[in-house]
């Protein structure tokens, strides 16, 4: 790090030194330095579990640091929730919006700060009224304040939201408030991006902005500055105006590419038996019609950003969500749309992005959750046979190397490693025939993705077809027979990914973005 | 900043709150622990609380709290809650007194399957009609304490040539009431259920995370209709067995187990959240509360005071038991 990291110069109007956070299992940030100079805007970028939303959850109270400072204004901090955030004067938009749908542009913009506007123990409307009017033309919002934010579009919300903060700031008397911006513009179309930016340029001559994105090139555009995470670390910074998209690319993604890390030399080639056939599947607003095969023992990986669509078409293959056209053939049999039960019968398996509330049932034993789909397998007579349980229980916890006390153990105790390896034998368990695979190593350490990375492999070996979609277009490149790679809801490309000669992430990178 | 606006940051985080979860106790030694406590407790306070007559008296109540419960924990074990109980039990105690009469042997399965079809109404309510069980239950229990008590406005009575009908109940079995022998077999019944069947397991899962139970491929609906129709049984047998011990019955009997009912399933160490619990912990759950009801009585506790001691045993056990990771907001 350069002088800018210092905190004693006066420019710096918030620094976090040496931030770490480790979570069970998995260090997601790791002595991580972060400043920000009043008056500036800057873009935050890393892939996914980089740590930027935890170093953001720090800055606005909603988790703790374990090691590390937050310095605003030469002050020592520790935001302990959003609140106490505000009145440092930082505050977040975040995703999914956070606003009272039900209650006007007004109500929201004030909520639970009323006492403001209140004249002889009332609520003056009339000071509402004037003071929401000024703040919204501020951000260049037409609506009347009366209108209930249902009714706004998205990108009015968040306008809503960011005047929100600037007024909160503001009434903390905070000089330079800190705004931080989500993927603001997921949600957003062309012409209501271009106005975010220039409200955010105006925005910039009394705050600080701090921008995520997963889309650089807004963020080359729009930034002074660009910070870049990796595995929760600190790996580079570097002005705006000298960055190439290509450059901060590699940056995330790393140097580093092992053919040794993902057992390449174990890739198995693509049996001739199709597993998994999806016809003309389409679903209006998240991907366009697309076809594709998944063959016996082929992994197919799915690339693209976020709002590329995979996730959707992931959904309308396990029955989370029921597409519009289109079908689905599991071994040449059309499959029910829209029935996760449907997907599990005909031999789907979905190992979901958020194992905690997806994947487990936290407070069951080990045994009780790798049973869980072959309950009705393991009976003797109809009835459920507690040393069938046992038996079958143990034998995929060794298979699967799950490290745990016993199979009595709550999964909640295990560490996020143990937990995916756990999902993981829930599925080989009941003999699925395609396993979908939503980001297997979110949040487990180097060790337990070697683990994952050897189960992957063996699966392959015995004959599962396996979609994933991975962390890193390194994992992706590695682990997979052949890519599909989806840009705006758009099937674009497909790269093969034969061991020995697998392309490099810059030959992708261009089509993803 | 609104609470809502917390809550969202909190679940996007999803960690902090899980770690955050529940005490980790083991319920049951607890709950055999309280037992022993409160029996020593009143046995010293009055020494007529041990004799045989009291005993007796102690657990004739407690398997008919033992059998609401059992239903009652049904319904909460799958993340619910059945407030029905209570009028199931009225209408199907003073009905059976009546048709009993007609139709004798033939009104035992009769009776049983009101409770089951009204517990498929609960389930049907929540799962198809998408209201909480809490307030369907609240409504059907509602309709039923009204028609026991348009059945019978005034306490109703088996006439004494009728009584055969009735011995299952009144007779003894190795010196034994052959209520207590019904209870274990009750009791037997909803062990094999919820322990030895793939459905009664999956009333775990579901209650445990009812969203992997679903992305899982488990049939959410048809388990929870289960878990109701166990829970309408269990009441349909208390309200039958009630009524046979007492050769007839008023048409309020039910409203008195509501509360003792849920309190049994809680002080036992099952979770109000779902997902955790047993027939064992109800079943000393039903012990302690049958123990405090008599011996508060026994050793002469304020009647007006017994209330809040009950209140108070409910608090204490959810606030030990309650999984608050599952409910960002309490409500």
């Amino acid at each position: 790090m350069n002088d800018i990291g210092s905190s004693t110069n006066p420019e710096i109007t918030l620094a976090m030194t040496g931030v770490s956070k480790v979570f069970p299992g998995v260090v997601a940030l790791d002595k991580v330095d972060f400043s920000l100079r009043a008056r500036e805007i800057v873009g935050l970028v890393g892939e996914n579990g980089a740590g930027k939303s935890t170093l953001m959850k720090i800055l606005i109270g909603v988790s703790q640091p374990d090691e590390g400072t937050i310095s605003r204004d030469g002050t020592q901090i520790s935001p302990k929730d959003p609140t106490d955030a505000i009145r440092h004067g930082i505050g977040m938009v975040f995703q999914e919006g956070t606003l009272v749908p039900n209650l006007s542009i007004m109500r929201n913009l004030f909520l639970c700060h009323e006492p403001g506007f209140q004249k002889m123990g009332f609520l003056s409307r009339r000071e509402m009224r004037k003071a929401a009017s000024r703040l919204m033309e501020e951000v260049k919002v037409v609506a009347d304040v009366e209108t209930p934010i249902s009714d706004v579009s998205p990108a009015e919300r968040q306008m809503v939201e960011i005047a929100r903060l600037l007024w909160l700031s503001r009434l903390y008397g905070q000089k330079c408030p800190v705004l931080i911006l989500d993927e603001p513009t997921t949600v957003l179309n062309d012409g209501e991006r271009t106005i975010l930016f220039d409200i955010l340029r105006t925005i910039k001559k009394e705050a600080s902005v701090i921008l995520i994105s997963h889309r650089l090139q807004e963020i080359v555009e729009n930034t002074d500055r660009i910070v870049v995470l990796k595995d929760g670390k600190n790996v580079t910074e570097l002005p705006s105006s000298h960055a190439h998209i290509s450059e901060i690319e590699q940056l995330m993604v790393g140097h580093t590419f092992s053919a040794d890390r993902y057992r390449e030399d174990e890739q198995t080639p693509a049996g001739g038996e199709e597993i998994l056939r999806v016809e003309n599947l389409g679903r209006r607003g998240a991907f366009e019609p697309i076809s594709f095969v998944v063959r016996k023992g082929e992994i197919v990986s799915l690339v693209g950003l976020v709002g590329s669509g995979k996730e959707e078409l992931c959904q309308c293959i396990n029955g989370l969500e029921n597409a519009e056209t289109g079908s689905v053939f599991l071994n040449g049999k059309k499959m029910l749309m829209g029935s996760p039960n449907g997907a599990v019968r005909a031999g789907i398996g979905h190992i979901p992005i958020d194992r905690r509330n997806d994947g487990l049932a936290l407070g069951m034993s080990v045994a009780e959750n790798v049973n869980l789909l072959v309950m009705n397998r393991l009976t003797y007579a109809g009835f459920v046979s507690p040393s069938r349980e046992r038996k079958n229980a143990r034998a995929w916890v060794d298979e699967c190397r799950i490290k745990t006390p016993s199979l009595g153990t709550m999964c909640a105790n295990l560490s996020g490693g143990n937990q995916q390896k756990t999902v993981i034998a829930k599925w080989l368990s009941s003999r699925v025939s395609l396993l979908i695979l939503d980001h297997p190593t979110r949040g487990v350490d180097v060790g337990a993705k070697e683990e994952i990375f050897r189960l992957i492999r063996k699966l392959a070996r015995e004959g599962i077809a396996m979609l994933i979609m991975s962390d890193t277009l390194e994992e992706d490149i590695g682990l997979s027979n052949r890519m599909l790679i989806m840009k705006d809801g758009r099937f674009v490309k497909e790269v093969s990914c034969p061991p020995g000669k697998k392309p490099g992430p810059r030959d992708i990178i261009d089509a993803i973005v | 900043m609104t609470e809502k606006k917390i809550a969202a940051a909190g679940k996007g985080l999803g960690t902090a709150a899980a770690r955050g979860g529940r005490i980790r106790i083991p319920t049951l030694f607890y709950a055999v622990a309280l037992l022993f406590v409160v029996g020593l407790v009143f046995s010293l306070g009055n020494g007529n609380f041990i004799t045989g007559y009291n005993l007796s008296t102690i657990i004739s109540y407690a398997i008919l709290l033992l059998l609401v419960g059992l239903g009652q924990m049904c319904a909460v074990l799958v993340g619910g809650i059945d407030l029905s109980v209570g009028g199931v039990m009225s209408f199907v105690s003073v009905s059976f007194v009546i048709v009993v009469q007609v139709i004798g042997y033939w009104a035992y399965p009769l009776f049983i399957l009101v409770g089951v079809l009204v517990g498929y109404l609960n389930g049907i309510l929540l799962t198809r009609i998408r209201i909480p069980s809490f307030i369907a239950t609240l409504g059907t229990g509602g309709i039923f304490m009204s028609l026991a008590m348009i059945v019978a406005p005034v306490p109703v009575n088996v006439p004494t040539p009728k009584w055969g009908y009735l011995d299952i109940f009144n007779g003894t079995f190795l010196g034994m009431s052959n209520v207590v022998f019904i209870g274990l077999l009750v009791f037997l019944f909803y062990f094999a259920i919820l322990r030895f069947t793939a459905t009664g397991r999956n009333i775990y899962y579901v209650g445990s995370n009812i969203r992997m139970s679903w992305m899982s491929g488990i049939n959410i609906a048809r388990t929870r209709n289960l878990a109701f129709i166990l829970s309408g049984t269990g009441a349909a047998l208390a309200g039958i067995m009630v009524s046979a011990v007492q050769y007839g019955c008023n048409p309020y009997v039910g409203s008195s187990y509501i509360l003792p009912s849920v309190a049994a399933v809680v002080v036992g160490g099952t979770a109000l959240t779902g997902g955790t619990g047993g027939v064992f912990n109800t079943l000393f759950g039903a012990l302690i509360m049958s123990v405090l009801q008599n011996g508060m009585n026994v050793v002469g506790v304020d009647q007006y005071f017994q209330q809040s001691i009950l209140g108070m045993m409910i608090i204490v056990s959810v606030a030990l038991t309650f999984d608050r990771s599952k409910t960002p907001v309490i409500k």
